[in-house]
This record gives structure tokens, sequence and C-alpha cells, in this order.
């Protein structure tokens, strides 16, 4: 029996039991649906054992050593390589792909830059509160869920952060406070109790709300009688009494929030509202936490902060960094790349498809450990090990908090883990 | 009639779970479904044995239908997917996963498959 972080969820929940004979997995105790399904991608029959070069339009089983000399032969031929995933990978192999950009003069992006990475960016002029779980298992009084469906992308953290009791506190649900804002009735909205709040809201009136709440800091009672964005006056009320009161509030901020800046600042006008509150506050203050699905998405922020001092959309020239506005939609739509090296996601299945037809257009390199639609279109897969099951690494929790993930069992056919087959490409570009 | 795309992650319709332990049949059973509010279902004439096409300047796709009262009126819900990609699009250089303007109707078409997404990307 071994206690093991899961690496199913940005949540790394690190109360995971497995029971193995070094061979094989029997027995995984305590995990959620997605914690499970980690596991059972280690016999899933979509795994990927082999390294697999195209042929004639088909993806074929080939050695190691022709597949790393193709794979270096395509990026050595592309002027302006394209690096992007490194969400599901540990923090070293992020490194090594940062490394691998610097040595190939190419571009570096993680899938943070069109989720969370777009709170932190608004974020460089506003600050943000952030706080941590444990914070908010001991202390927090007040949870509110803003177009984040906790119950089905985080599966365990309302179990943790809603029904544990603190340390701190003598008291645990039953002195916290949910209030979902979302326009869809969510799974979470189904462990609401009496004291909490569920406001359905109108779709895309987050903004309005927001306004509202704004000036209802500066000037009491001016939410009007007809109440907003579908949402009733007093139930407004309740809301701002529980933000401008909570002891210990938190705000997990979702997909739902993280509208294009072109269309509102969204995100800017909550961290706005969230500062005023926290201004006026006596007792206590509002923090909020970015809800990025990916196990190791907050990862690839932080090392590309410590290491490039800026947290995402790297692009390297004559192996220096140089400064740029792009991203990995701006890359792709310019088709300002000559091939691309996908880590650890599949960008077919999230990308619109204007963007997926352009990137099928350049030779694409995956490195993953399971099929997916961009191993469907891909010119070379490389198969890498489980991080987290089959191979050690770092990772950062959606909180911030960095998690040492450990090893269950060794991975099949030697496949290498994702740091090992970056250094392995590298040194082969290096060399040749 | 004209509704407004909303798309989202759901444990039962996840696309890297149909990924990692399924095949292009299970994908297609669990990720290619439109969500509505009960009455919308009736607005459109739905029944159970009907497809919906949902179309934008971005694309079309066929897609099963699935009724939940949690949904409101004049949103239609998609799993994040390649299904659902066909109808995203992106400004600015920032993707729009929500409130996406789509034209729905009834459809006796079979779902669009996986293969032909793929083809259509390959083919481009």
């Amino acid at each position: 029996m071994k206690r093991i972080p899961c690496t199913g969820c940005s949540l790394l929940c690190d109360d995971i039991i497995v029971r193995s004979d070094g061979l094989f997995i029997d027995e995984v105790i305590g995990a959620c649906l997605k914690g499970k399904e980690r596991f059972d991608q280690l016999s899933s029959s979509n795994r990927i054992l082999s390294p697999m070069i195209k042929k004639n339009g088909v993806l074929e089983k080939c050695s190691w050593e022709d597949a790393l000399e193709k794979t270096s032969e395509i990026i050595k031929s592309s002027s302006k390589p394209l690096l992007y995933g490194f969400s599901n990978v540990s923090c070293e192999a992020q490194l090594k792909g940062i490394e691998l950009a610097k040595v190939v003069d190419g571009f570096i992006d993680s899938n943070s830059s069109i989720c969370q990475g777009k709170v932190l960016n608004i974020a460089k002029n506003t600050g943000i509160t952030l706080t941590t779980i444990t914070e908010i298992i001991n202390k927090a009084d007040l949870i509110v869920l803003w177009g984040a469906n906790a119950a089905e992308s985080i599966p365990r953290l309302l179990n943790k952060i809603l029904f544990s009791r603190g340390k701190f506190r003598m008291t645990g649900r039953e002195i916290r406070t949910l209030i979902i804002i979302d326009p869809v009735k969510v799974a979470s909205f189904n462990v609401m109790g009496v004291r909490d709040i569920a406001l359905q809201i109108q779709p895309n009136k987050d903004l309005e709300l927001i306004r509202v709440l704004k000036e209802e800091c500066c000037v009491a009672d001016s939410i009007s009688s007809e109440g907003v964005a579908g949402l009733d006056r007093d139930d407004l009320k309740r809301l701002i009494l529980n933000l401008s009161e909570a002891e210990n509030g938190v705000i997990f901020i979702g997909q739902g929030v993280l509208r294009p800046q072109s269309e509102s600042n969204l995100v800017g006008e909550l961290l706005e509202l969230v500062q005023m509150i926290n201004t006026k506050q006596e007792k206590g203050r509002i923090s909020l936490i970015m809800m990025g699905g990916h196990f190791n998405m907050a990862g690839f922020d932080h090392v590309a902060l410590s290491t490039c001092g800026k947290n995402g959309g790297l692009q390297f020239d004559k192996h220096q960094l140089i400064d740029t506005d792009d991203n990995i939609v701006s890359k792709i739509d310019n088709e300002d790349f000559g091939c691309s090296i996908i880590v650890g996601t599949d960008p077919i299945s999230h990308l619109p498809l204007s963007l997926s037809q352009k990137l099928a257009t350049k030779p694409i390199i995956v490195v993953d450990n399971k099929k997916s639609a961009t191993t469907s279109i891909a010119d070379i897969v490389l198969p890498s090990a489980i991080t987290g099951i089959e191979v050690p690494g770092t990772a950062y929790r959606l909180d911030q908090v960095p998690i040492e993930l450990k090893t269950i069992l060794n991975p099949p056919s030697n496949i290498p883990s994702d740091e090992e087959l970056l250094t392995k490409i590298i040194d082969k570009i290096n060399k040749s | 009639m004209e509704m407004i795309l909303n798309t989202m992650r759901m444990v039962d319709h996840d696309q890297a779970r149909e990924h990692s332990l399924g095949d292009e049949k299970s994908l297609e059973e669990h990720l290619p479904i439109g969500i509505l509010n009960p009455k919308d279902f009736k607005k459109l004439n739905l029944t159970r044995s009907l497809h919906l096409t949902v179309s934008n300047k971005n694309g079309q796709i066929i897609v099963g239908i699935k009724e939940d009262e949690g949904v409101p009126q004049g949103t239609i819900l998609m799993p994040v997917s390649i299904w659902a990609n066909q109808l995203t699009s992106f400004e600015k250089n920032e993707i729009i996963y929500k409130n996406i303007t789509v034209n729905v109707e009834a459809s006796r078409d079979p779902i669009t498959s996986f293969n032909q997404i793929i083809n259509s990307i390959k083919s481009n």
C-alpha cells in the first residue's frame, strides 16, 4: 500500500491509496472518476507503446532511432518550430521544453494561455489576492463558484473545501456559505444547503452583475427593485453582505468567467471588485483561485516565469528570448510556424476548426501517452511514460503549491518520461 | 431556431476520458451531444429519435439530443470536443468557448462522425 498524489486533475489529491505488487496496480482507494481514469490509462487499449511515423498517410510503428532521427530532421528543416501543451507533464519536462525551444529558436506556449494564464496576465495591472486549499479548509467561511462547475471539473474539490472540518475552527460545513453564480444549473448546485445562495444568472450578464456589486460597494442600497441579470434584489443583497462580511472568503474562477478581452474585461472588473471589497473589509478578506483543469497547468506559468520572467508565449531567436505579444492562437492563425511539437495535450480537440486546419498544414510531432484526435493527424508520435504513476516529478496544484509526484510502477517497454524524451530530442539536434 | 451555444466540460461527456480509454465509437456515443431545456425541446418539435443540426458561420455539425431542466431556455450546451470546435471561433487571439450564436434545427441525418471531422481537417 502506498499513498500518492493523484494526477487526474489540478487538485493533485495527496490521499490516494494504491495497492501494487510493482508490476500491476491491484487497487486504487479514494480516487474520483477522473483519478480512476488516470490509473486506468496504464492498461488502456488507447495507450501508445511504440513510436510511430506516418508513411503513405498511415502511422506505422518504428524504432526509437528512426523516430528521433525523423523528429530531428523535421525540426531542423523548419524555420519556426511551435511547441505547445506542457500542462500534463512535470515541471522538469516543462523546463526541458523551454530548453528545446531555445535550442531550435522556437515559440513555446502552454494550455494556460487560453485558460488561467489569461487571469494572471490581467492581474499584472490590478494585482490578485490568492489563497491555498489548506487555508480554505482551515479557515474559509465563504466559498463562491463563479462560472466554475467544480463538481464535474475537479470532482473532489467541494469534498475537501466545503465539507471538511478546519484545524483552527471547531466548525465545518455549518459555518460555510456556498454561493454559485452560473447561467446553467450545473451539478455543483446539488450540494447546496439552506444557508447557501444559488444564483442562476442570465447568460452573458456577469459583467452587469459585477458593475452593480461595485456600485453597491460604494453606495449602499443602489440595487434597483427589479434586481439585475435575472437575479432577485434580495439575493443580491445577501451576496454583497456575504462578500463584505466574510472572514475568509474565496472565489473560484472557472472558464465561464474567461471571456475574450475584446468582448469585455470581465476578469479585470472582477479583480477590481475583489479589491474594493477587501479595502472595505474590516475583519477579513476575499481571495481568488483559478480553476485550471490539467494537473500541472499552473506549473508552466511558474517554470516560465522563474526561468524567463514571462508566464507564457516565449519566443526565442538566436537562442535568446525576444519580446512578443504572440500566443498560440496568433501563431497558428498567422501560420507563423514551420512545424509543431505537441506535448501532453490534444489541440485538435480544443482549438476551433479553422485553427486545427492551419495546424494540420505543417508537420506535427506529438509526445503523449495516449491516442487522441491530434495523434490521428500527426506525422510522428512519440510515447511517454505516465507522470505521477510511472515517473516522478514536480507539479503545481491549482492553488500554486508545488507537490512532489511519486512513482509506483516502471513504464512498459522502457518508455521514457517526457523529460527524458525531450532531452533525447535536444541531444539529437545538437549532435546532428 | 437561434440559440446561444455554451461549451463546457462534463464528467460524463469528457473528451480526455474517451480518448484515453475508449475508441472512436465511444467518442461518437458520448461527445456529439446538445443539451437543451425541455421547453426548447418542445419548441423545436423534437423527439428522442431525432438529431440536431447545429450551425453558424464557422461550421455545421449533427449531434444527439439530451434534455436538462438546468439549462436556461435559449441555450444549448455541448461538451468541449472536436464536435463543438466546429462552431467555436476566436477573436483578437482569444478563443471564444461561450455565448456563441448558433442556429439549431431538428434533423434525421446521422450524427457527424469522428472520421468525417478528422478528414475535413486533413483535407484542408
